[in-house]
């Protein structure tokens, strides 16, 4: 079972509010597409600079494996305050860790109510993606 | 009715590589949800970057080369003597379903039975290296990875995809004969000698039919998609887009 502290996306994001700020992410099931747990084949991850305003469902960034290119779009709407260096540098967290050590981004989000329409709890998640596999 | 799946087919030879790289983005966005195959090649022929590829290791051969970036990722190709192709459609298409080893896997498995009408025996590469792989010239076809396709104990296939918006691009080179920047790869040619694009093309298409249960309709871009292509395909050779990185 999936972190129960935190929204997911349907394109497998993850938002998680910490202190006044929210921590985001991508999930194990993204990473796993991508890399089909050679974590050696993510290669390249492009963040956004702090400062910059992003609404729900932009792209915030992009993820590079040996063999595909994925975007990373916003669970929800705020400014970017802090880019996790660490992981750009290290990408095999997110193999290992993506739900702590492998936060992507800090936002200052415009709301601390996580409950769009988009966003999903760890239970209805686990049912879109055991949906998606048939 | 036949209960095959309606893919669409485009044939555009000789396009400008820019247009080549927005017409394909165009197909990518899926206004028409149809899934499409689509074949190309290049007039001039050109170089394409990999989305996060440095601009330095290239820019010595702008001088010389036409150069635009894809927006798929991997390594550089050299447009020259190859059948192009790119597969658009929603990311939870059975050929795209799943992790992306195995959409790799589909599309390849889908190739290797048409190079096997010409007496090629093309396999992934599994564990080992090939022969064709060099160190750090940057070009798609020197890096091999266990999913490639490879023929003759060299990479003969460069493939990328971009997923985005619940689509995915799945962008594939396929090399016919030589070219001096790909020294060392497998060339359909090597056993095929009199092969052009558009016959390959004809038994990929045959074994996309069989393979997934499809009829393809062929059919020129769409208006909107010809109206994306033209006003997008300066930013594909654009400074800004290949100095990016």
């Amino acid at each position: 079972m999936r972190p129960n502290d935190r929204k997911y996306t349907k394109t497998h994001e993850w938002v998680k509010l910490s202190g006044e700020d929210v921590l985001i992410g991508i999930t194990d099931f993204a990473v796993q597409e991508l890399c089909s747990g050679n974590e050696g084949d993510l290669v390249y991850c492009d963040l956004p600079e702090p400062g910059r305003s992003i609404e729900a469902g932009e792209t915030f960034g992009e993820i590079e494996s040996v063999k595909a290119v994925a975007d990373m779009n916003a669970p929800v709407a705020g400014t970017v305050t802090e880019i996790n260096v660490h992981v750009e540098e290290h990408l095999e967290i997110l193999s290992r860790d993506p739900w702590n050590q492998g936060w992507l981004i800090r936002m200052q989000p415009r709301s601390k109510a996580l409950d769009g329409p988009e966003l999903l709890d760890a239970a209805a998640y686990e049912a879109f993606i055991t949906a998606s596999k048939h | 009715m036949s209960g095959r799946e309606a893919w669409r087919l485009l044939v555009t030879w000789a396009g400008e590589p820019g247009w080549n790289m927005a017409l394909d983005e165009a197909l990518h966005a899926g206004a028409d949800s149809r899934p499409v195959l689509r074949f190309y090649t290049w007039k001039p022929h050109a170089l394409s970057l990999g989305y996060f590829q440095r601009w330095q290791q290239f820019a010595p051969l702008a001088s010389e080369q036409v150069l635009v970036r894809r927006f798929s990722g991997g390594g550089a190709i050299h447009h020259q003597d190859e059948l192009t192709f790119s597969i658009a459609a929603a990311e939870t298409h059975a050929l795209f379903r799943g992790e992306v080893r195995n959409s790799y896997e589909r599309v390849h498995g889908l190739l290797a039975r048409a190079f096997a009408t010409l007496g090629v025996r093309a396999e992934l590469r599994g564990r080992d290296g090939l022969a064709s792989d060099r160190a750090a010239t940057g070009m798609c076809f020197h890096q091999s990875t266990p999913l490639d396709l490879a023929w003759d104990g060299r990479k003969g296939v460069g493939s990328a995809q971009r997923r985005s918006a619940s689509r995915v691009l799945h962008h594939g080179s396929i090399k016919l004969g030589a070219s001096a920047l790909e020294e060392g790869v497998a060339v359909l040619r090597a056993h095929a000698p009199a092969l052009e694009p558009a016959e390959l093309a004809r038994r990929i298409q045959a074994e996309f039919e069989d393979g997934l249960g499809c009829t393809f309709s062929r059919e020129e871009p769409s208006a909107s998609e010809r109206e994306l292509a033209a006003r997008r395909a300066g930013f594909y050779r654009s400074d800004p887009f290949l100095r990016r990185r």
